[in-house]
């Protein structure tokens, strides 16, 4: 009896342990500010002190001789400030006049310009290693192998088989994909290839003359046959140096959350 | 007629795995990572069933699973086979009355699954092996796995033993029925 209970309390412990885990591992760390405050509120004074004490300490003879100058300075960049804010409005508006006008000119090959089709995700992929789901349209609605999946941000990946009713996708982030790019700015071909981590690509075959720069966008250059040119992939988040330049790397955070990703859309042209 | 209940009940219990596997878990996960049902399942099958029985659903139901969602088929049939036997193994070496017995086999066999499925995929599908990404999601796996095991252990023994009884000792049934 007394081993039959404490059983039925281990069984509801691992519960509650599963369920702390789970949410815990799964609420972003935005949304635990309180916490961070509240230990905000109890260091920031101390080390508030110790800053003052030491500014005090170093900089305590030219502390009243500099006043002057610092008003000066002051005004100085008062001024420098304004004049840069009008400039870099300026630059603003000749930016989207720029984009207009490429839009006019049919420069930039936009979405719109592919007929496509809504689907669900109904399916996810079971194991943690691989990244495939199944959407819940199929050959009847006109889907085939190879059409480029997309979603509203960016590109998710290609149609590996269909059935009448539905067709499993392959994601770009899942480990046996890879995808041609190009870097945006600088024109540079990438190959993209997914990792195990769900929030990662890894560029590799950067060419040794490239320029490659943080925040950069990624897009599809349209070479392999499955993907169109000028899809958003994702941007650039940290080059790799290694002491070979040749297999240097760069690693991408994709524009699509896989994690939370519900809808996507099928280029069927 | 007792047999072919039992039968029936595994396809469904692996039909209500599979809806869980594939729907609850998406986002009842911890850090984004899954646990691994089929492999306790299978396990499961293997060492209260019987080898047999361990390994003609492992492949069974990999197959199935390989063809809902999955690039090639055979890979996952064949290491759910290979569970299937490792439960019969089990079987006849262990004792199944103590909880971390069981607990210590489904780490075991969790571990030699993700481990086959990803070595087998990595050479059919020419992929880089990340060997420290791998370890970090099969241990939080191992994890989940170990708990999920604790929850269930109790049904698992108890369904265990009738399921035994039924398949295992089927002479004696059809005495009793005679006599």
């Amino acid at each position: 009896m007394n081993k039959k209970k404490s059983g039925i309390i281990g069984i509801i412990i691992t519960i509650i342990i599963i369920i702390l885990l789970v949410t815990l591992s799964n609420t972003e760390i935005n949304n635990l500010s309180f916490a961070e405050n509240a230990v905000n509120k109890i260091v920031m004074p101390i080390q508030n002190a110790l800053t003052y004490l030491k500014n005090k300490i170093s900089g305590n003879t030219t502390f009243f001789a500099s006043i002057d100058e610092l008003k000066k300075e002051n005004e100085e960049l008062k001024k420098t400030n304004s004049e840069l804010e009008t400039t870099s409005r300026e630059l603003e508006i000749i930016k989207a006049e720029n984009e207009t006008l490429k839009e006019y000119l049919n420069l930039t090959e936009k979405y719109n310009t592919y007929t496509t089709k809504p689907a669900y995700i109904i399916s996810k992929d079971t194991s943690n290693y691989n990244n495939i789901f199944v959407i819940n349209i199929g050959e009847k609605d006109g889907i085939q192998p190879n059409m480029t999946v997309i979603a509203d941000k960016g590109l998710v990946g290609h149609i590996i088989s269909v059935t009448d009713n539905t067709a499993k996708v392959q994601t770009i982030i899942s480990t046996s994909n890879t995808v041609s790019a190009t870097l945006s700015t600088s024109r540079d071909n990438v190959i993209c290839r997914g990792t195990l981590n769900n929030n990662e690509l890894k560029a590799t075959y950067i060419s040794t003359y490239a320029t490659i720069a943080e925040g950069e966008n990624v897009e599809t250059s349209g070479m392999g046959g499955i993907y169109p040119k000028g899809i958003h992939i994702g941007t650039i988040k940290q080059v790799v140096n290694t002491k070979n330049v040749i297999d240097r790397y760069a690693i991408i955070t994709p524009a699509v959350d896989f994690n939370r990703i519900e809808t996507v859309l099928v280029i069927t042209n | 007629m007792k047999k072919v209940i039992v039968n029936i009940l595994i396809i469904l219990t692996f039909l209500i795995i599979y809806i869980i596997q594939t729907n609850f878990f998406n986002w009842f996960n911890i850090a984004g990572i899954k646990p691994n049902l089929y492999v306790i399942f299978i396990l499961f099958i293997g060492l209260f069933a019987g080898r047999k029985m361990g390994i003609s659903y492992g492949i069974v139901f990999g197959i199935i699973l390989d063809l809902l969602a999955n690039t090639n088929i055979g890979i996952t049939s064949l290491m759910l086979g290979v569970i299937g036997y490792l439960g019969g193994y089990f079987d006849k070496n262990f004792s199944k009355e103590n909880r971390i017995t069981i607990m210590s086999m489904q780490i075991g066999a969790t571990i030699i699954f993700e481990l086959g499925t990803y070595i087998i995929n990595a050479f059919v599908l020419s992929y880089e092996i990340e060997i420290i990404t791998f370890v970090k999601i099969l241990l939080i796996e191992l994890l989940y796995n170990t708990l999920l095991t604790i929850v269930i252990y109790p049904i698992m023994q108890k369904a265990g033993y009738k399921i035994e009884e039924i398949i295992k000792n089927k002479n004696i049934n059809l005495l009793t029925r005679y006599f």
